[in-house]
């Protein structure tokens, strides 16, 4: 019972979680490198969501500091943090789509399957 | 505060510097861009030196990036021991990247080479930021840099293999820090902090309330650390990665890319988990057989290969389980060994990927069956790869024997015997597919069918300085053993 409320209490990491596996799994399972870039998306994506869960507490606001106000803050640094983490998570998809690009050139598909196919085949 | 207080950040920043300025200057005045990044090198070795003369005497140099102090701010620390990993890493770069000025010019487009030393630079850059760095954070960025500077010196090549095999490394690698990062939001969830240090002390108590969640952190970061640096099951992308590559960079990937994974992970061991950890469920022991299987699996899996630089591939995979075993052991002459086969095996493996590289640049040859009688032809590169070989093995008078002594010694002390058979066991299989290409290319009767290029001398210069380096290490290991004695006794 004490894990099942806990589960429910804190639902906002359980979706995380999930979408983690669901793109990790994709990721290593599917033959197309879009697929793939696309799954390593949705990975990232699941771990800034948790990143910017944890900084928030109920009934917080953002953290901008207003004169003479009693309120309670979400703590910044999460999202500070993962701000700089989309960055990061931008520049390897662009690297990777730019390798597709490249192997889609060679073999006219983006299926590895197929390509390894045609390689067999040579 | 003077210069010389930055220096922690400036080996760094160099690095990044030099990695913008060489393309423009590789268009506009085409001979300073080698030399730009030369002079980068030295200069952050030159660094380092300082750094470590300065810790000598007046302990462990920490840093604070733009004056926050931690846990806020960034935090570079700088101990004997990170100093070390700095100056193995800089110093095989240095030697590998003056290898590299002559090959790239054969294996690569003419138009890109500015472009690879900017690869190149922000490699090295990122390595020295992933030893430095006292932060999670930080250390996650600097991991992606890492990645995608590491994959982009394979894909420069711009064939059907490396593109492939760079987009493998890419997505794996890519696993690898996307299970780093949720690996660190378990530990922030807990603590709140960042860096190792707050981390370390705050972990043990946390470790009480919270043990589920560092147990997930646990594994996720052997899984991540592990992808990185090709612990056994988790190798696939090495192989084809490390041997499509130019040659330089198969030597920087095989020789420096992967061990400074094996030192995060003991970072991560040794100074952020807390103590309780370890001794609680056994971490250790899982590295120790996945390092004792791969390490026997390597040998087997190269001994199948055809293609020479395939072969030198898989052979780090065993290799680099010598590393993992020197984690694995928890012993302090485990460490020691461990980290002296870091030294031995960056320089070993980076001759042994740079005379493949010679062979290939003089006679166009990469099959095994194909080198019989090479050995008149190129005298001094296979006379490298002979030394090199012997210090694979293990024979007396090379590193790497120093390395596994330590390591055998140390399993013989904790009464765990069997994993002397293993060295053993891996040592002779490694003497099995090492030694027949050097007996054939010396003994065979018959000539070598291909015509042989003559080889820039200062490509064969750098062979010789690896030559030395490896019989040196074999006899004088005193000052680097000491060292690491010392700061491995901190933590038994």
């Amino acid at each position: 019972m004490e894990i099942l409320r806990g589960i429910v209490d804190n639902y906002y990491y359980m979706v995380a979680i999930i979408l983690f596996v669901i793109g990790m799994y994709t990721m290593l399972t599917h033959s197309n490198m879009i697929k793939k870039v696309i799954a390593m998306n949705i990975m990232d994506a699941s771990v800034f969501l948790m990143f910017v869960a944890v900084g928030y507490a109920h009934g917080s606001q953002a953290p901008i500091i207003r004169e003479g106000a009693e309120v309670l803050y979400a703590n910044p640094l999460p999202g500070a943090l993962i701000l700089t983490g989309i960055v990061v998570a931008v520049s390897v998809t662009a690297y990777a789509l730019s390798l597709v690009v490249k192997i889609y050139r060679y073999y006219d598909t983006c299926d590895y399957d197929e390509i390894c196919e045609i390689r067999s085949q040579e | 505060m003077g210069l010389s207080d930055h220096y922690p950040a400036l080996i760094v920043v160099i690095f990044f510097i030099a990695a913008f300025l060489s393309p423009l200057l590789y268009r506009w005045a085409r001979r300073i861009s080698a030399a730009l990044i030369i002079s980068a090198l030295i200069a952050a070795l030159a660094m380092v030196i300082a750094l470590m003369v300065e810790v000598q005497h007046t302990g462990t140099v920490y840093y604070h990036m733009g004056g926050w102090a931690p846990p806020w701010g960034i935090e570079f620390k700088a101990d004997s021991l990170r100093l070390y990993m700095l100056l193995v890493v800089i110093s095989v770069s240095l030697w590998i990247f003056v290898f590299a000025l002559r090959d790239l010019q054969h294996e690569l487009k003419k138009r890109v080479i500015g472009w690879y030393y900017t690869l190149y630079a922000l490699l090295v850059g990122s390595m020295s930021g992933i030893v430095l760095t006292n932060d999670l954070f930080n250390l996650f960025v600097l991991m992606e840099i890492c990645a995608i500077s590491a994959c982009a010196i394979i894909s420069i090549k711009e064939d059907r293999e490396c593109l492939e095999a760079s987009f493998k490394y890419l997505i794996l690698s890519a696993m690898g820090t996307g299970c780093f990062l949720l690996g660190v939001v378990m530990l922030y969830m807990v603590t709140g902090y960042l860096n190792y240090g707050f981390l370390h002390v705050e972990l043990a108590e946390a470790f009480n309330i919270y043990p589920r969640n560092i147990f997930t952190a646990a594994a996720l970061f052997i899984v991540a650390f592990g992808t990185k640096a090709a612990l056994f099951p988790l190798h696939v992308w090495l192989p084809d990665a490390h041997a499509s590559a130019p040659s330089p960079s198969s030597a920087m990937l095989s020789g420096v890319v992967i061990k400074i994974y094996a030192f995060a992970l003991f970072l991560m061991f040794y100074e952020v988990f807390p103590r309780a950890l370890l001794e609680s469920i056994p971490l250790n022991e899982i590295i120790l057989w996945l390092a004792a299987l791969g390490t026997l699996f390597g040998s087997i899996y190269a001994m199948m290969q055809s293609d020479l630089k395939k072969m030198l591939a898989f052979s780090s995979i065993g290799q680099i389980a010598y590393i993992f075993m020197g984690i694995g052991l928890h012993h302090d002459s485990a460490l020691v060994g461990g980290f002296y086969h870091i030294m031995v095996h960056a320089v070993t493996k980076a001759m042994l990927f740079m005379a493949a590289g010679v062979i290939i640049y003089s006679t166009g040859v990469r099959e095994i069956k194909d080198l019989a009688g090479v050995g008149r032809v190129l005298p001094i590169t296979m006379i490298a790869f002979t030394i090199g070989s012997a210090s694979m093995v293990g024979i007396p008078g090379t590193g790497g024997l120093i390395s596994k002594w330590y390591l055998a010694i140390s399993a013989l002390e904790i009464g765990r015997p069997v994993f002397v058979l293993v060295i053993l066991a891996s040592s002779l299989l490694n003497a099995v597919y090492y030694m027949p290409i050097v007996i054939n290319a010396f003994m065979q009767q018959e000539d070598f069918k291909k015509e042989a290029k003559s080889v820039p001398r200062i490509m064969l210069a750098c062979l010789v300085i690896g030559m030395l380096f490896i019989v040196v290490s074999g006899f004088y290991t005193t000052p680097v053993v000491t060292l690491l004695q010392e700061n491995f006794s901190v933590y038994f």
